[in-house]
């Protein structure tokens, strides 16, 4: 039998036979016991009727009585002789009558003697087959409850806790199948689940491995020839080779741009995919937020220099971030250098910090410039896609500086995003929920509130 | 001032000594790998080391320290090229010689970073 409910089929079939077959002996025994006692009952009164042979006379009204009586006899041979008794007493000859009325009271002594002994018997008969009928459905039910914990829910909770165990990640687990029913068939069908779940999981280990790989062999195998191009033409710009006409200086230009270029969108390409591919650790601290918006404005001074725009920041309280902070140092500069590029002259570049809702600190770099419109302000945070129609000479991005940007801000748990509106600027900003006010010098102004 | 360069890059290898040579009147030999290096390094015929980290036979770090062991006379200057960039790296190179150059470099700066390198060891 190799289903549960074959199994449960059988055993219920067996129950029930067995506990039909008992009723039906118990109640046929019930039933002839019922007889015969009422056959005894009819024997006494009988008896007692017929008692003095003296006073069976013939009469009417006594062979109406002793015609009900005859009916109900059993078996045949006792109506015969009462039949015969009756005939006697009709004839009314003494002689035979006496004859008869004692042979017939002594087998009716005899009946009765085996009657009561038959009942004896029937009650111990009885009282047996009713105990073990009672027995018997006690047992089956023990049993039932007995085969259904152990084949159906034993397993089910073993099963369900192995599930458990696997959802906790380990994934090494082999499950062995004990049997091969129903819940047997859920196992296995949940071993051929869990082995598709950790072969996959090599898979993507595989997949992860290949990446890596692929991402240390191209940072490699990319950057060695452009450092030999880089340093060659920066050689030849260093005037070892002797000085060059105009033409030689123009193209020099171009190709040391383009180098330069090159470089910065390899380096972005791989520092996007190693972000992704979670190979660039955070070296997360508490740093000087403070310090870091003042590096990152000097550092684009010259940028800034170059394309006539201003830099400003609010007079900033000393505090401090959970953060790499060469990362953020990363965002803030790609903020700002955007910022620049898209400024017309003479205008400014504006570093804002505030406290949103949530408590996190919310750095703004808002331009002056041309904006950015609705349909692209999600666009620019993906990868190679830039606002369209930008013909500024100065806007040579790789297309990933907003998608790098956007990355380092959600490993740091913040978020990036920009308000704009056409004509009138942009506000890029960027959330870090990690940030305090340095302890030694509390007592410098507090941020304001976000609108 | 003549000046051993251990260098595996043919192309880098020419680009440094272009620049140490005409930017910075140094007289470059140039080694290829880091057994010839140290038996280079060994004759003290050099005023100065330049190691790339990673070459072939024998990586930067275990030149320097078998120079440094073999050695009879004063050791010169060490001084690492090396694109490893991690802080424990860095520490590494500070540890065992004179000074180190992130890769890649910009061969206008190379003879000034040397000097600058150079003249922080002796000061």
């Amino acid at each position: 039998m190799t289903s549960i409910r074959g199994r449960l089929f059988f055993l219920l079939s067996l129950f029930a036979g067995t506990t039909l077959t008992l009723s039906w002996v118990t109640y046929s025994s019930f039933k002839s016991f019922m007889d015969m006692r009422r056959q005894l009952e009819l024997s006494y009164q009988m008896r007692d009727e017929v008692q003095d042979v003296a006073a069976l006379k013939p009469s009417t009204d006594l062979f109406r009585r002793m015609q009900s009586y005859r009916s109900r006899l059993q078996p045949q041979r006792r109506q015969d002789e009462f039949s015969n008794l009756i005939q006697s007493i009709n004839e009314a000859n003494p002689g035979p009558l006496r004859e008869r009325h004692k042979v017939f009271l002594k087998n009716e002594a005899e009946f009765q003697r085996y009657t009561r002994d038959q009942l004896n018997y029937l009650e111990k008969k009885l009282l047996y087959y009713g105990s073990l009928a009672i027995f018997i459905m006690i047992l089956g039910f023990f049993g039932l409850q007995l085969f259904i914990s152990r084949s159906v829910i034993r397993p089910i909770h073993d099963l369900s806790r192995k599930m458990v165990d696997f959802l906790h990640d380990r994934y090494t687990y082999q499950f062995s199948v004990p049997t091969t029913d129903e819940v047997g068939q859920m196992q296995s069908t949940f071993n051929s689940l869990a082995q598709r779940v950790i072969s996959n999981m090599e898979q993507l280990k595989t997949l992860d491995q290949a990446k890596s790989e692929f991402l240390s062999i191209a940072s490699h195998e990319l950057r060695t020839p452009l450092t030999s191009i880089k340093g060659s033409l920066s050689l030849m710009r260093s005037g070892v080779v002797g000085t060059m006409n105009e033409m030689a200086d123009n193209l020099l230009t171009i190709a040391e741009n383009e180098t330069d270029r090159l470089i910065r969108l390899i380096n972005d390409i791989l520092d996007l995919a190693k972000i992704e591919a979670r190979k660039l650790p955070l070296h997360q601290d508490w740093h000087s937020f403070t310090d870091l918006v003042k590096t990152s404005l000097e550092s684009l001074q010259g940028l800034a220099g170059q394309a006539g725009v201003h830099l400003q920041s609010d007079p900033l309280p000393a505090m401090e971030a959970y953060m790499d902070s060469d990362r953020v140092q990363q965002v803030l500069t790609n903020l700002l250098s955007n910022a620049i590029k898209f400024s017309p002259k003479g205008q400014t570049v504006h570093v804002h910090c505030e406290v949103n809702d949530s408590n996190e600190l919310v750095v703004t770099v808002r331009d002056h410039g041309r904006g950015i419109a609705p349909e692209d302000q999600e666009a620019i945070f993906q990868k190679f896609r830039q606002a369209t129609n930008s013909r500024n000479p100065l806007v040579k991005g790789t297309g990933l500086g907003l998608a790098i940007a956007k990355a380092l801000v959600d490993q740091h748990g913040g978020e990036i995003g920009v308000r704009s509106v056409p004509g009138e600027g942009s506000s890029f900003y960027f959330t870090l929920p990690e940030w305090r006010y340095n302890q030694a010098r509390a007592a410098l102004p507090k941020l304001e509130k976000a609108a | 001032m003549r000046v051993l360069l251990a260098e595996d890059d043919l192309n880098i290898s020419i680009i440094a000594k272009i620049s140490l040579e005409k930017l910075g009147g140094y007289d470059v030999t140039v080694v290829s790998d880091g057994e010839s290096a140290l038996n280079e390094a060994l004759s003290q015929k050099y005023d100065l080391i330049l190691l790339d980290e990673m070459m072939p036979k024998m990586n930067g770090i275990k030149v320097c320290q078998e120079y440094k062991a073999r050695v009879t006379s004063e050791p010169k200057p060490v001084i690492f090229l090396s694109a490893k960039s991690q802080d424990s790296d860095i520490r590494e190179f500070i540890d065992n010689g004179t000074g180190f150059i992130p890769k890649p470099f910009d061969p206008r700066k190379l003879p000034q970073q040397i000097a600058d390198l150079l003249k922080a060891s002796v000061g």
